[in-house]
């Protein structure tokens, strides 16, 4: 049996909410000072093609390096992906100009990882939400402006009367708070979160992954929530997808993933999360993958996972290139059968 | 007689707002080749304490106000800074949160390895820069040969960190401090990270306090668990102790809080309110405003003391609530209308 298929994932730009089709963003590395050689380019997203509906929560998940963060970038255009289309509500965003771009991009909308850094420390917290409240209301003014950033300090859970404020008044939670409501004042239909509890106490992280699973829920809204932790994904996604070295590996419904990973890759991320339990904890056979992802500038070809799989991969595998197949229904895995079978084959995390 | 016995440190910091008391009388003692966790939220005194013990306080705005810190027949609080310089770097080592920052990104690697060895042990270089390379490869950096002269910035996240617990091993330390080694790196980075220092751990007898927010982390790698609020211990006794048979009410909800317990779907448990303020005293149980469990008053007066049970579990008991429910039964009570209502009918 060896005829072509196709990629497994249907997209449909003109009816799906957020589409990514077969997008590639490359970094050319430049060339050397005399001799004018080329120092590589770093396929830091490679080909990831991506359906996300209206009203869900895809959670992305991946080790550092795996090009997630340069995916959302891509998404958020901020960087121009250097081949493939991305479409919102069947509009090209990546065919739109710079200028057009910055008009749409009220309807989406990006909390990061570190709120110490993404905050103007010199713009108070009204200053900071009215600034995103005109992007789209350009001519919200006085008492209706303040009345505004009031509501939206409110909703994501701070105190009205701390407007005034500067970043550095409040605590890491409470400025993680400031910047999902300066991404809610756009008034936006999606929100791409990247890591925006790894910077967080486990006690700060619930509380603000419960804003924003009630934040979407309530507002109707659609999420890209980042993150190299599955046990937080877990909770929050409704799908999820697995990426390594710019490809996905797994994509499906998050119970799915978790509870029966197709791929080993999604096992082992799965076991490297440490469990609150001494027994267990001192006794359970883990997956510990070693070392670090290979460089997304030379990455591997074939099955890009071989170099650290627990199972030995063939000739073939480490030159074929596994496409991403549904393996179950609405369950997709990049169907490599050593990666595949070994992780039917290990025991459930 | 343990490698080290602390009793009653304090620490604070006097600013201009006020006296922070970070550390407000803490005791714990630590066997050789044991591993102490010590967990806690932000601003809890974990690192305090520990930066207590290395004598690393900036003084002022902070001052180490009493307590001994006995650490082989001597005490680590009153010593000379030039019998201390004898002990730091070399019976006792540090690993910080942040890879990142915590190495010179003007020196290669080499020179920053071999500076501890150098100081402490009369090799010359070449024999130092040997013993550099072997460390490297005992926490499994590849081409650790080539690889020692580079830059920290040629080294990723996970692999920095490993240099510095190469670093810190390097002297082959009766202590290890390790704080918040593993926050600012990937769960399968932490893995590896966390293995390393059980494996060294072991080879080397080195006893380790690990300092960290994560509950999960601490149940994998620690002999001995404590747990910290408002700086004071809570809580303390064996990593089985402290999972299994947890006591005090703060324990007992920081457990609830961690995401990979929780069913999904149901909102993440998260602790109401916030952590206390340590520059204004503190009276009663510092836990009493954040408190789920039924109270039969307002615990005054001074905070209570650790009491130890007759299988050296320890817990800080206010006495005016009855924390032997378990929290779960507790927080549907809490939750349950029919309560309130009952409640509400009864007065």
């Amino acid at each position: 049996m060896s005829e072509h298929v196709e990629p497994a994932v249907p997209v449909d730009p003109k009816n799906d909410f957020l589409v990514l089709d077969d997008v590639h963003t490359h970094f050319d590395m430049g060339k050397t000072l005399l001799t004018r050689e080329s120092k590589g380019v770093v396929k830091a997203v490679d080909g990831v093609t991506l359906t996300v509906k209206e009203g869900e929560i895809l959670g992305l998940v991946g080790e550092s390096g795996c090009g997630k963060s340069t995916l959302s970038r891509t998404v958020m255009q901020l960087i121009r992906p250097t081949s493939g289309r991305i479409f919102l509500e069947g509009k090209e965003l990546s065919a739109l100009s710079d200028t057009d771009i910055r008009k749409e991009r009220i309807n989406f909308q990006m909390i990061f990882q570190d709120p110490y850094a993404s905050l103007n420390p010199r713009m108070t917290v009204l200053d900071t939400l009215s600034e995103a409240i005109r992007t789209r209301h350009p001519n919200v003014n006085g008492d209706a402006l303040r009345a505004r950033v009031a509501d939206l300090l409110r909703t994501v859970g701070l105190n009205p009367n701390q407007m005034k404020r500067y970043p550095h008044e409040f605590s890491g939670g409470q400025r993680q708070r400031v910047a999902i409501a300066r991404a809610l004042a756009p008034e936006p239909k999606l929100i791409i979160a990247d890591e925006p509890v790894s910077a967080l106490d486990v006690s700060i992280q619930s509380q603000i992954l419960n804003l924003l699973k009630r934040l979407t829920r309530e507002m109707g809204l659609t999420m890209i929530f980042i993150s190299h932790d599955l046990s937080v994904v877990r909770y929050i996604a409704d799908r999820i997808a697995v990426m390594y070295l710019g490809r996905i590996l797994e994509l499906g419904e998050a119970s799915d993933v978790v509870d029966h990973p197709l791929h080993v890759y999604t096992r082992a991320l799965m076991s490297a999360i440490p469990r609150p339990d001494p027994t267990s904890e001192k006794t359970r056979n883990r997956i510990v993958l070693q070392g670090d992802p290979p460089s997304p500038m030379n990455p591997p070809e074939g099955c890009n996972f071989w170099p650290r799989s627990p199972v030995e991969h063939d000739e073939r595998m480490k030159h074929e290139e596994p496409v991403l197949t549904e393996i179950r229904p609405n369950h997709f895995a990049a169907n490599c059968p050593f990666c595949v079978q070994a992780a039917a084959e290990t025991e459930p995390a | 007689m343990a490698l080290l016995e602390v009793k009653d440190l304090r620490t604070s910091f006097y600013t201009r707002d006020g006296i922070v008391r970070a550390v407000d009388g803490v005791s714990f003692s630590l066997d050789k080749g044991e591993t102490l966790g010590i967990v806690g939220e932000s601003g809890s005194g974990k690192s305090v304490t520990c930066y207590s013990l290395m004598r690393l306080i900036p003084e002022p705005p902070g001052r180490i106000d009493g307590g001994t810190a006995m650490f082989d027949g001597q005490d680590l609080l009153t010593m000379s800074q030039k019998e201390l310089r004898k002990i730091r770097g070399k019976r006792i080592s540090m690993i910080f949160q942040d890879p990142m920052t915590s190495l010179n990104p003007f020196l290669r690697i080499s020179t920053q390895l071999i500076e501890a060895l150098r100081l402490h042990y009369d090799v010359d270089k070449k024999t130092a820069i040997n013993k550099a390379i072997a460390a490297l490869e005992e926490v499994g950096i590849p081409e650790a040969a080539k690889r020692v002269h580079n830059y920290p910035h040629e080294f990723s996240g996970g692999m920095r960190q490993r240099v510095m617990i190469a670093m810190a091993l390097i002297t082959e330390p009766d202590l290890l401090i390790a704080d918040e080694p593993t926050t600012a790196l990937d769960v399968t980075v932490q893995a590896q990270i966390m293995d390393i220092i059980k494996k060294r751990q072991e080879d080397l007898g080195t006893a380790v306090i690990l300092i960290t927010h994560d509950l999960g982390v601490v149940a994998g790698t620690c002999d001995k668990v404590n747990v910290m609020y408002g700086g004071r211990m809570m809580e303390s006794g064996t990593a089985e102790q402290v999972f299994y048979e947890a006591k005090h009410p703060y324990t007992r909800s920081l457990q609830k809080t961690i995401p990979s317990l929780q069913t999904k779907g149901e909102e993440l448990y998260t602790i109401p309110g916030l952590p206390p303020d340590v520059s204004k005293p503190i009276h009663g149980c510092a836990f009493y405003p954040r408190c789920p469990y039924p109270k039969t008053g307002k615990p005054e007066g001074d905070r209570p003391s650790l009491v130890e049970m007759a299988d050296g579990h320890c817990y800080a008991d206010c006495g005016f609530c009855d924390s032997s429910a378990p929290i779960e039964t507790v927080l549907a009570k809490n939750d349950s209308p029919d309560e309130v209502e009952q409640a509400g009918a009864a007065e």
